[in-house]
């Protein structure tokens, strides 16, 4: 029998497949859309075709509640520390950058939070800050991600607010200067805004969406903070944490 | 493996039965302003919420609170609907949204107080103002002095005040009797030192049992919450100083302690008790009190609620008193005042954990912006989390987010239970 962990994200659904040995064996991914219900039926239909599936389904993140499967909700910042704690097994601090919210959590070292903080309500410092940034300029991920790879300088982003924020970038365009050092200022935006978030201590693990599409924020957090990881395939921890935390 | 809260199972929150007696008490203040308004058999004065009520009250005024009016707006979620009118007039929405949304209603001639058959607000004869509190209400009060073309009297209190000095509450004190002379131009009474003596003893009285009533949540579980709170300090905020209020909280007082007796809890299944810093959020009041009644959380103490103990005021000295009481509230004091007056509370209240509102617009009623929450952490080592919100502009709070924030916080403090 397996059992089905899923984050219902802002903007993706996140399912994980994980085996009677407390191992992920399949991962699936889609956009979350408007329909919550069938955003999570789609991961488990994807997974239930291949494999028996134990219920009930563990689930985190927006709109769980509606779900019309039985399931155990749980938050996704205790999902989020259960996973990474299984995987380092010390202290840590933690940025999870998302579609809509970028998490600071403190770890410590009996696994628990010892302290979190969200984002401000805008923005800045999420993914939908670069998503925004990068479907004005007509952008994709990887392009964006290849970009900063290039540049040799940065452009400071001055403006908090997305929408002001690609005003400033038109008009530095328009103002000569290149594409590289804005994408490079772009991301180094996000990664100050996570920073402002609390005091990261001794040991960094970089968690979401946005470092799993933008391999670059890797590089540019330890640029900030050396003793910086990001584990493969991240954006499914929260759901993996969802069932490492109903099973024993 | 981790405790999980459940939040489909939504339980009853026991409803409180002095409400009916909240209802009648505050229906007749606002009948007899109505009377005033429409017989104008008694001058009406507009006064802060932390104002000199008492002196308003011995000089024969029926007396208005605009802030009350504002958290009418919010609680009946009509305040976004005003604000942008407020707002295009030239207010910041920045500023404070009490005084935005009760602007914005006024020029659209609207107010809630027209279900009580009210044709718009109570016109003023005077408006007094004390700036304990902020600015802003020198500025809304004014903004009303110039459309009625009414005076506008100021009491200035220093803000942030460490040592509450002998010399401060002397200038308080005095400005209290500066007034009088003004006062007794629109008053249909010259002011009676004895009245003013009965009206402040019965403001304490008001106040003792008011604060009474707060410490019943001392007891575990709680007979009472904050949103309980919340509705039920309207007589301590409007009518201070009048019998009206302490019959009120007599039998307010006497149903808490029969909870108690009768070991009846607040909300059904109280297990952890936490500490609310900052203004209500009073668009989310009922929505709130159901989500935490569902996490097993009681909010049993708060700044906002705590702020109307006025229980130095003192007969045998009456101005003296009164500065005193109104330069002690927590909102005029520094941060190092107020990080002693919390940490009495964490204790007193066997708080679990604290939540800090930071008001987007009411910074000075938003306690973490100069790091008093960090402070406070390492001092009494009860875990915090900061939920960002306004008292009335809602679009200034992300629910979702929040809900987050607050369901991780209480299995935060599962985990340590």
């Amino acid at each position: 029998m397996h059992r089905i962990g899923i984050d219902l994200g802002s903007s993706f659904t996140k399912g994980v497949l994980v085996n009677e040995q407390k191992e992920i064996v399949d991962y699936f991914v889609s956009r979350t859309g408007f329909d919550f219900n069938k955003a999570s039926l789609k991961v488990i239909e994807h997974f239930s075709a291949q494999h028996e599936i134990e219920y009930p389904i563990y689930t985190c993140g927006y709109g769980r509640e509606k779900l019309t499967v039985p399931l155990v909700s749980n938050s996704e910042i205790i999902a989020l520390s259960k996973a990474v704690y299984d995987i380092y097994k010390k202290p840590c601090s933690v940025i999870d950058i998302g579609g809509q919210d970028t998490k600071f959590i403190k770890i410590n070292s009996q696994g628990q939070v010892d302290k979190f903080k969200m984002n401000r309500k805008c923005a800045a410092g999420t993914g939908s800050f670069l998503e925004e940034i990068a479907f004005r300029l007509d952008i994709s991920a990887l392009e964006f991600n290849e970009f900063a790879e290039e540049a040799s300088e940065e452009i400071r982003i001055n403006s908090f607010c997305t929408v002001f924020a690609v005003s400033e970038i038109i008009g530095m365009i328009k103002n000569g200067s290149n594409m590289p050092g804005i994408v490079l200022g772009v991301y180094n935006s996000v990664i100050e805004r996570s920073f402002e978030l609390a005091l990261v201590e001794d040991f960094l693990v970089v968690t979401g969406g946005i470092p799993d599409n933008h391999p670059i924020i890797i590089k540019l957090f330890k640029n900030k903070f050396n003793n910086t990881v990001s584990p493969a395939k991240s954006q499914f921890l929260a759901a993996y944490g969802c069932v490492l935390l109903n099973i024993k | 493996m981790e405790k999980q809260i459940n939040m489909s199972d939504k339980p009853e929150i026991l409803k409180l039965q002095s409400t009916a007696n909240l209802r009648i008490t505050m229906d007749d203040y606002f009948n007899r302003l109505k009377t005033a308004e429409e017989t104008r058999n008694k001058k009406i004065a507009w006064c802060t919420s932390v104002g000199p009520a008492e002196l308003l009250y011995s000089m024969g005024f029926e007396v208005y609170f605009p802030e009350n009016h504002g958290a009418m707006l919010g609680a009946s979620k009509t305040a976004d609907k005003y604000i942008p009118t407020a707002v295009a007039h030239g207010f910041s929405p920045d500023i404070c949204s009490y005084l935005t949304s009760d602007i914005g209603a006024f020029l659209q001639n609207e107010t809630p107080l027209q279900k009580s058959g009210f044709k718009s607000i109570p016109t003023p004869d005077i408006l007094v103002y004390n700036t304990n509190q902020c600015r802003e209400v020198g500025d809304w009060f004014s903004y009303y002095a110039r459309h009625f073309n009414v005076p506008v009297l100021e009491i200035n209190t220093p803000l942030c005040i460490n040592q509450l000095s002998s010399s401060i509450i002397h200038t308080v004190a005095e400005q209290f009797k500066e007034i009088i002379p003004e006062l007794e131009k629109v008053a249909t009474q010259k002011f009676d030192i004895d009245k003013f003596r009965d009206v402040i003893a019965k403001s304490h009285d008001g106040c003792v049992l008011w604060r009474k009533v707060l410490e019943t949540a001392q007891n575990i579980p709680s007979p009472i919450t904050f949103f309980d709170s919340a509705i039920h300090m309207g007589p301590i905020v409007v009518m201070r100083g009048t019998q009206y209020a302490i019959d009120y909280y007599t039998i307010l007082l006497a149903e808490l302690q029969d909870r108690i007796k009768n070991n009846i809890s607040a909300i059904p299944n109280e297990r952890f008790r936490i500490y609310w810093d900052g203004m209500p959020l009073w668009y989310k009041l009922s929505s709130n009190a159901k989500m935490f009644a569902a996490l097993d959380t009681c909010i049993v103490a708060s700044t906002y609620c705590n702020s109307w103990i006025f229980d130095d005021l003192d007969p045998s000295d009456p101005f003296e008193s009164s500065a005193l009481a109104y330069c002690k509230l927590f909102i005029v004091r520094a941060d190092e005042e107020k990080e002693k007056v919390l940490t009495k509370l964490l204790s007193d209240f066997s708080i679990d954990g604290i939540i800090y509102h930071e008001s987007k617009t009411c910074p000075r009623n938003s306690n973490n912006r100069y790091g008093l929450q960090n402070r406070l952490l390492e001092k009494t080592k009860i875990p915090f989390i900061e939920i960002h919100g306004d008292l009335n502009d809602s679009r200034c709070y992300s629910e979702e987010q929040s809900i987050i924030s607050i369901e991780t916080f209480i299995q935060q403090l599962s985990n340590s239970k």
